[in-house]
């Protein structure tokens, strides 16, 4: 019999990190170019999930105005990007009406995030008035996991993708791939990556900056080698009986979706940051906003467009998270809240990678501590997130990549 | 508790001066730190210091002795001066060397418990409490209050009225020596960049500190006043304080200081009276090598 | 309900949500320290004090508890049931500050919005943990039985209900009599924008206590109103009944918690505590131990929390952790925020108006048709959170502005320097 274990869990974990990194790449944008610890970020998740529901399927919404113009209902991912849209929007609404004047006032930080739970509280309950506070879900159609069974036998390893249709398990397809080709792959995986990654890193220097970091790259080579060598040598159909060891990974092109768009949001904020000139500006801001605003750095501006790219990826989250989970409810922002500060606390304020990496860890670590901890401490999984953050802030009060 | 004896500093700080000026033409060509027997037996003993900012090294090695009366600090910008400060009296910690102070280790001691020990510093911009009045300010600097313990506040009794009576009376006295007794009930937030700088001084002489180390005391403060705190200090000194003293003014340096370290780029580039110091090439040459004095 | 019985458990709560903002009060606005977590000391509180208190083998209860210290010092002397009580809030402001110790070391050494979140996450966990175990305190179950001092003794008469009304009533009178009279030496010394804020807030209390039951021509609701520490219908002679107690009670906790803070900060070590708000380093460079004043400050503000939550547990008279959520802590901020930061007079303001808004517009939930009950309160929540940009835009200060500080001793004579010289300050004094 072959059960979910811990690569299920590591599967689980991803997505989950994913949202949270998601979630963290907004606010620790926030944090370091605008300089506010926004507590109302979970709620601006929270927007993002229901500005979707709207266009989706407004009926879930009574207190919608019906004077609203709609578009009949509209499906999950045509809402998505209208939410992400609005969702931006809102956020730039958000600078205009409270922060700019408190920016312009010199606020301090603590005024910053009080500031930022009235707003929170504004937002959170403009959704309960308006939304109720019922659970509901996209109208969408119901995505079945795949069961990703994976068994060593002394023939090697053969992966088999069973669903369950109409009752009975139907095996998809299963590939074998004997000991030696899984090694050989395994050795081009890491030949190809490393590979890369010194060809990257070959021109080190101060004056250099990767557009990608060679690490990151080195690693998606590997990846990518290992998908296409797997995909294109899996002509036998391997061996499933007597089984060394096996496994079981239930996913689905859901949780594959989401991993691929948040990476795909990292991408693009890094292609931002980095190569455009509104992106240096930025980061120049990061640094320090009064050098930057001499250099002639136009700093309402740049805010402006912080707030406005920090809302696109609260809504995003928003998104992900609420189809990920089939569930959208008022609270659900404020439940990422926490993580997503830790993530960001963690990867240094200053580094909207690092509190991606570090979201991506703590959503790693919730979902295997469940798997790992016994049945009646599986209700403290949100709660695995701060043992985190408060064991890394006592070895490390400026958190683990400081500046990058 | 330190307890320095003023008779045995004052002949070691004498044998001090004269260590540095015999050895000052070895000293040119040689590129060890100073460990003239001065550093060693100093009031205030910095040997070897090292601290770097992610690839920049502020101090490289500096090695300092400074002893009881007043010591003045210049360099150009840039040569480790502030950092230097920061490091011995905690706000910083060191990368390597050690601090010594009244021959005890205090290399990476807390800024608190250097205070307490006599160890006070200023800060180049002055940093007042800004909603407490200028009284309250002057008031938190006298140590050992009764009344700050919290038994202490809650008893309250004889003591506690007296320790109050007499943080008053010190805080009085010396802001009508600041001349910022009319500005005693203002709050410090409303004050201007001198009269911050004087209350900045005052406070930090309010704690009775054996030695203390100023950070540009004198920046924005009229030249009468400047006058009349610098005789302060020559008071002070002559009952046993010491000071450290930072400052661009040369001639305020050159005027005021019994003893001059040259600190160029994080470490002791050269040290001896001020006349000495003045007329060093390496001295000039630093100072107008690229970087302003 | 009468307007009296209204305004009653009205101001209980001012009286036991007042104890937990000053208690706030100490944390931020006189050491500068944010912490989102405040209500876990309130749920402590409230927890160790019933559990202390409650009697041994409660049906339906399942985790520890039952040590009936009331019972226990009762048998022993005559009113020791009272003083048992008063050890189990004991307790449970300890064991708040003992918490708070545990959670300070941590993080009070992290910067002020590292130790916003942190705090905030330490409570989360505390209360998934008092709502999942069930064997701690009955988990999502909550504790039902909440002893409550001296109930038995309630209502109280004085015989006959003449004399009870007299002299009740009278005492009633009394207060007003004499709550105006303190409002006017207050308002007489104040600005012009407060003497404002008072003239409105009195004329629009008598209008809504006084002159509407006298416009409807219900005559029996303004004496009620008038004579509030009478009940008429506690018992067959009326009389003093538990709930009007209760709120004398807590008035008086609330009044010992207010002088024990202000004795506090009043003071060379408020000045101290001050100090670290304003800009930590300095008291650093002039020798004060910052952390332990932190740590300290922690404790004492902790431990008013607790005893609030004793106050609060009783005024419920049923506790569970689902009570005790953030949000709570939030409006307490809220609270001092408005009616002043460090002013122990404006948090008590402030938890008033806060209150008052909030159970004030609960009166719309009568023209407001029950399926909106969600609508309104959201409403309600939206309001508040607005309302906290705007005075923090306009007036950061609060209504009250920070309070006055005396440290009660006058210039009398000052004794002796000691040693003067830093040659021989070591060996003299302490």
């Amino acid at each position: 019999m072959v059960s979910a274990g811990l690569l299920d869990a590591l599967a689980t974990g991803l997505v989950t990190g994913s949202i949270i990194a998601a979630g963290a790449l907004g606010l620790s944008l926030i944090y370091s170019i605008a300089e506010v610890p926004n507590f109302a970020h979970g709620d601006m998740i929270t927007i993002g999930a229901y500005l979707a529901l709207v266009f989706n399927k407004p009926a879930a919404i009574p207190f919608l105005p019906d004077s609203v113009p709609l578009v009949g209902t509209t499906s999950l991912a045509v809402a998505g990007v209208l939410a992400v849209g609005l969702g931006a929007t809102f956020s730039a609404g958000y600078e205009l009406a409270v922060f700019r004047r408190f920016r312009r006032k010199d606020a301090d930080l603590i005024t910053m995030v009080i500031v930022s739970l009235g707003l929170a509280l504004i937002l959170r309950n403009a959704v309960l008035f308006l939304a109720g506070s019922k659970n509901v879900s996209y109208a969408t159609e119901p995505v079945r996991d795949v069961f990703w069974d994976a068994y060593l036998t002394g023939f090697g390893l053969t992966i088999q993708l069973t669903q369950r249709q109409a009752g009975d398990i139907v095996t998809l397809a299963q590939w074998g791939y004997a000991w030696w080709l899984a090694a050989a792959i395994l050795a081009a995986t890491v030949g190809v990556g490393y590979a890369v990654y010194r060809e990257r890193s070959a021109g080190e220097g101060f004056d250099v900056v990767h557009l990608v970091d060679p690490r990151v790259l080195g690693v998606g080579a590997g990846l990518a080698t290992l998908l296409l060598c797997a995909y294109l040598l899996r002509f036998h159909s391997g061996v499933v009986a007597d089984p060394l060891a096996s496994t079981r990974v239930g996913t689905s092109w859901k949780d594959g979706t989401v991993v691929v768009l948040t990476a795909l949001a990292m991408l693009a904020l890094n292609v931002l940051l980095k190569t455009t000139k509104l992106g240096k500006s930025m980061r120049a801001t990061a640094d320090n906003l009064d050098l930057a605003e001499v250099r002639g750095v136009d700093v309402d501006r740049v805010q402006l467009v912080v707030w406005v790219v920090a809302g696109l990826l609260a809504a995003l989250a928003g998104v992900l998270a609420g189809w990920s989970a089939s569930n959208v409810n008022p609270n659900m922002g404020f439940s990422l809240l926490l993580p997503v500060f830790a993530a960001v606390i963690m990867g240094g304020i200053r580094s909207p990678y690092g509190s991606a990496l570090a979201g991506l860890i703590i959503g790693l670590s919730m979902d295997l501590g469940v798997y790992f901890l016994p049945p009646s401490l599986a209700v403290y999984r949100e709660a695995i997130a701060f043992v985190i953050l408060i064991a890394v802030l006592l070895v490390r009060p400026e958190g683990l990549w400081g500046d990058v | 508790m330190t307890e320095p004896q003023p008779a045995e500093d004052n002949d070691q700080r004498v044998a001090t001066d004269d260590a540095v000026g015999t050895d000052a033409a070895v000293d040119v060509a040689d590129d060890a730190p100073n460990r003239s027997s001065g550093v060693d037996d100093a009031l205030l003993a910095v040997d070897g210091l090292r601290k770097e900012f992610g690839g920049i090294t502020a101090l490289d090695g500096t090695t300092v002795g400074v002893g009881r009366g007043i010591t003045g600090l210049i360099g150009p910008n840039g040569a480790g001066k502030t950092t230097l400060f920061n490091c011995i009296t905690g706000f910083l910690e060191p990368d390597g060397g050690q601090v010594r102070f009244a021959g005890e280790d205090i290399t990476g001691a807390r800024p608190a418990a250097l205070a307490q020990q006599g160890l006070v510093r200023t800060f180049q911009i002055p940093r007042e409490l800004e909603s407490m009045t200028v009284r309250e300010n002057l008031l938190l600097a006298t140590p050992d209050q009764f009344g700050e313990r919290l038994t202490g506040t809650w008893r309250r009794g004889e003591r506690f009225a007296d320790d109050e009576r007499r943080a008053r009376r010190r805080a009085e006295e010396t802001a009508e020596f600041f001349e910022l007794d009319h500005l005693l009930d203002e709050p410090a937030g409303n004050l201007s960049g001198g009269q911050r700088k004087l209350l900045e001084l005052a406070r930090a002489l309010l704690t009775d500190p054996d030695m203390l180390l100023l950070d540009e005391p004198m920046a924005g403060v009229n030249p009468s006043l400047q006058r009349k705190i610098l005789d302060r200090i020559h008071d002070l000194e002559e009952q046993g304080y010491a000071f450290l003293l930072v400052e661009h003014d040369i001639d305020v340096i050159m005027e005021h200081c019994e003893r001059v370290i040259v600190l160029h780029r994080g470490e002791q580039l050269t040290a001896g009276t001020p006349e000495e110091v003045r007329t060093d090439e390496r001295v000039i040459e630093a100072y107008l090598g690229g970087e302003e004095g | 309900m009468a307007l009296a019985d209204f305004l009653i458990t009205l101001l209980t709560f001012v009286a036991v949500y007042g104890l937990f903002g000053i208690g706030l009060n100490v944390k931020y606005g006189f050491t500068g320290l944010v912490d989102f977590g405040h209500i876990a000391y309130f749920m402590i509180g409230a927890y160790v004090t019933v559990v202390l208190t409650m009697p041994a083998s409660v049906q339906g209860y399942g985790g520890i508890g039952g040590f009936d210290l009331p019972g226990l010092f009762g048998a022993l002397f005559p009113g020791g049931a009272l003083v048992g009580w008063f050890v189990g809030i004991a307790c449970g402001m300890g064991a708040a500050a003992v918490v708070s110790l545990l959670v300070g070391v941590p993080t009070l050494r992290l910067r002020e919005d590292y130790l916003a979140i942190t705090a905030l996450g330490i409570a989360t966990i505390l209360t998934a943990v008092f709502e999942n175990e069930e064997w701690l305190f009955n988990g999502p179950f909550g504790v039902r039985s909440v002893y409550e001092p001296l109930a038995g003794v309630f209502p109280v008469s004085l015989g006959s209900f003449t004399l009870n009304m007299v002299v009740l009533g009278g005492l009633s009178v009394l207060t007003f009599v004499v709550g105006a009279f303190l409002l006017i030496q207050y308002a007489r010394d104040a600005d012009v924008r407060t003497q404002a804020l008072i003239g409105v807030a009195t004329a629009v209390f008598v209008l809504w206590y006084f002159v509407q039951p006298l416009l409807g021509g219900d005559m029996v609701e303004l004496q009620r109103n008038l004579m509030w520490l009478f009940d008429p219908t506690a018992g067959p002679e009326g009389g003093l009944d538990y709930d009007r107690f209760f709120l004398l009670f807590s008035t008086a906790l609330l009044a010992a918690g207010y002088w024990w803070v202000e004795r506090t900060v009043n003071s060379p070590y408020g000045r101290v505590l001050r100090a670290v708000r304003d800009d930590e380093d300095v008291p650093k460079a002039l020798g004060k131990a910052t952390y332990r004043y932190k740590i300290q400050a922690m404790m004492v503000g902790s431990a008013l929390a607790g005893a609030a939550g004793a106050l609060y547990a009783i005024q419920l008279g049923f506790i569970s952790p689902g009570q005790f959520g953030s949000t709570l802590t939030f409006f307490a901020f809220t609270a001092v925020i408005i009616g002043g930061t460090a002013n122990n007079a404006g948090v008590l303001l402030g938890t008033a108006v806060f209150w008052i808004i909030n159970s004030g517009t609960r009166f719309l939930n009568d023209f407001v048709p029950s399926e909106y009950s969600v609508q309104l309160a959201a409403a309600r929540l939206m309001l508040i959170g607005a309302l906290l940009i705007v005075i923090l835009y306009y007036r950061p200060e609060g209504l009250l502005g920070e309070q006055e500080y005396d440290v009660g001793v006058d210039d009398g004579d000052a004794p002796p320097d000691r040693a003067v010289g830093g040659v021989a300050r070591g060996g003299d004094g302490d």
